[in-house]
């Protein structure tokens, strides 16, 4: 065990290292750079402020000062921010990006197994047909337009009750979270749930069930011991991607939402070609994913054995 | 009184295609530290008649039309309960073809022996993983203590059967029904479960209900013998009258499909020609006239009723469903067996 997860853990490393250098030369050939602004500066201004933040030197350095800088975890100060560490602003925002994403995460897993098993349980009744009904919506309408209907019913919700129940926007207490989570985690509720119940209808017709059976057990042991575990299996398998998912995704609803995460500072720097943000954004974000898509992995050898002598 | 009885039993499927008759009217008795077997070729409805009156088969799509079945004279069709408490598991234990698939592969061995310790006999976790242990032991698994916390990969085919049957011996079942218990296992690993199988009988007295299509297996082990073809018994008896005194052409018809190579009884494998029949739309006549060298006009046109064969020789009677036994048959059938 503890060797698998060293050997992930340096896989790891390898990778960010792989988004760390594709990032950087991408970047370097899109036109435009941090010093381009609407005042037209002189050629010498320019070559100065080059000169100042080293974009005089050859690509290849600029990448190895690059690369010796990030592993000390120096991720260098913003170009069009004054006076702001890209550490900084990765400190203060991701907080609430991940605050954001392991509740909608949460919400889109229990969500999706809980639906996934109920239609599978109603199958081709009315509580399936409904459902999947809704799971054809959630996949298909994008994340913004939920964003705005939940809006519209959190004004319309505090109207009726005279109170304000869901703050419509901003950020700060466990009621700014509910509303913009459950909508960042639908897209993802929606597609777990259809996974949960093909997977549940596969395993209705295992042996080891019919085992159960056999054995006498009451109908809801068999359900939660025999039947759900193995069930739940795919879905945790596709957790980590839709880990991914979600958190990069989150950009959209924290717009909509007013809420200061990370994911606005990332969209923001690449329009304004900020090379130190875009780079500390996206390689934080690249360790990120790759360390939960670990953690899942290690989850799914405590929920499966078979894996765990990998 | 017949520890468990089955009577009349019809099944039916509902299928896309239009309603399967699967079981046509099966009887047994099993009395108490007996052992029958039923045999017959794939799609019989062997597999089907056990699986129906204790509850197994998926309803709908599967219909019990009619029938009953009793044990010790209480009512248990669909698998039902005794004074309220389950029969399946408590008196009933059961086996499966396919070891490998069928145990749960994310629960220990020993959490799944104990399983059924802890719903119907009330144990304690503890007290039945230690019982457990003990089961592993008697089904001759080494060191069992350790193999009790290992998960069903961790096994082999082999083990897997025995932790099976250690699971479905765990409340001490009057019944064991082994539903083709040795057919995905190779020959050795067969002759040392059917052997567990024996020395457990012999220990603790259970009557076992054993379906199979080698017929190797059924002499091995059987006291009586039931011969199933297309949802209907056609012979019944004991082992010696079955085997040496077959009254049924299908019977006769299977005997010749076993190929042997032992001294004089050398024998070339003479497969049954064509398949059995519809039984979406079961014939009027003998479900087997068909494929019967023997078949005569009223096989065709009319169910032949069953006949008993004079001259039993032990406990069981011997029982044939064929127009071969009327009175009125003259015709000389090769091999088949009449009686007086």
């Amino acid at each position: 065990m503890g060797r698998y997860i060293l050997r992930r853990l340096v896989q790891g490393v390898i990778t960010v290292w792989f988004i760390a250098t594709a990032t950087f030369f991408a970047m370097h050939n899109v036109p435009g750079d941090p010093l381009q602004s609407d005042k037209a500066v002189s050629a010498e201004i320019r070559a100065n402020l080059e000169a100042r933040y080293g974009l005089d030197k050859p690509l290849m350095e600029q990448y190895f000062i690059y690369l010796a800088n990030m592993a000390r975890g120096d991720f260098g100060i913003s170009f069009t921010q004054q006076n702001r560490e890209v550490n900084d602003i990765i400190a203060e925002h991701f907080r609430i990006s991940a605050a954001l994403g392991i509740l909608a995460i949460a919400f889109a897993a229990l969500g999706g197994i809980l639906w996934g098993a109920l239609t599978a349980l109603y199958r081709n009744r009315l509580p399936d047909i409904v459902i999947m009904l809704l799971v054809i919506l959630g996949i298909s309408v994008p994340g913004f337009v939920f964003a705005g209907l939940g809006q519209l019913g959190v004004v319309n919700l505090n109207a009726a009750l005279g109170f304000t129940l869901f703050p419509v926007g901003g950020w700060g207490t466990v009621s700014h979270m509910i509303v913009p989570a459950l909508v960042l985690g639908l897209g993802t509720m929606a597609f777990l749930t259809r996974l949960m119940r093909s997977s549940m209808l596969e395993i209705a017709n295992a042996d080891f069930l019919r085992t159960a059976r056999a054995k006498g057990l009451p109908a809801n042991r068999i359900f939660r011991k025999h039947q759900l575990r193995n069930a739940i299996l795919p879905v945790v398998t596709v957790l980590g991607p839709s880990i991914a998912a979600i958190t990069t995704g989150g950009f959209v609803v924290e717009l909509v939402f007013a809420i200061p995460g990370l994911g606005r500072y990332f969209v923001q720097a690449v329009q304004q070609s900020d090379y130190t943000v875009i780079m500390g954004t996206t390689v934080f974000y690249g360790a990120f994913l790759v360390f939960m898509v670990i953690v899942v992995d290690i989850i799914y050898g405590f929920v499966d054995p078979r894996v765990r002598l990998e | 009184m017949a520890l468990l009885e089955v009577s009349d039993l019809h099944v039916e499927f509902d299928t896309y295609g239009g309603t399967v008759h699967a079981v046509r009217g099966v009887d047994f008795r099993l009395d108490e530290g007996q052992t029958l077997a039923i045999v017959g070729e794939s799609g019989c409805g062997k597999s089907v008649t056990v699986q129906s009156f204790t509850g197994l088969i998926p309803m709908p799509p599967g219909r019990i039309v009619r029938g009953g079945a009793t044990l010790r004279g209480h009512d248990i069709l669909g698998g039902g309960r005794i004074d309220g408490k389950e029969v399946r598991g408590r008196e009933i234990g059961m086996i499966f073809q396919d070891p490998m698939t069928s145990l749960n592969p994310t629960m220990t061995i020993g959490d799944q022996i104990a399983e059924p310790l802890q719903v119907h006999a009330g144990m304690k976790r503890r007290a039945a993983h230690a019982r457990a242990v003990e089961l592993l032991e008697m089904t001759r698994i080494p060191e069992p203590a350790k193999r009790a916390e290992q998960y069903p990969f961790e096994f082999s085919g082999g083990m897997l059967q025995r932790a099976m049957i250690a699971m479905a011996l765990s409340c001490e079942p009057s019944v064991l029904i082994a539903d083709e218990p040795t057919t995905a296992l190779d020959v050795t690993i067969q002759a040392q479960i059917l052997d567990l199988m024996v020395d457990l009988q012999r220990e603790n007295g259970m009557a076992i209900a054993l379906i199979t299509h080698d017929l190797g297996v059924v002499a091995r082990m059987a006291d009586e013998v039931l011969v199933m073809y297309a949802g209907q018994v056609v012979e019944r008896g004991s082992v010696d009258d079955v085997f040496y005194r077959s009254a049924h052409p299908y019977t006769l018809g299977l005997k010749a499909a076993m190929p042997t190579n032992q001294g004089e009884g050398e024998q070339d494998l003479q497969p049954i020609d064509g398949s059995p029949p519809d039984l979406f739309a079961p014939p009027v006549g003998c479900g087997y006239a068909a494929r019967c060298p023997f078949a005569m006009e009223a096989c065709q046109g009319q169910p032949p009723p069953v006949y008993g064969i004079r001259e039993a020789a032990d406990a069981y009677d011997h029982e044939s469903r064929c127009w071969l036994h009327h009175e009125d048959c003259d015709i000389a059938a090769e091999g088949v067996h009449k009686g007086e």
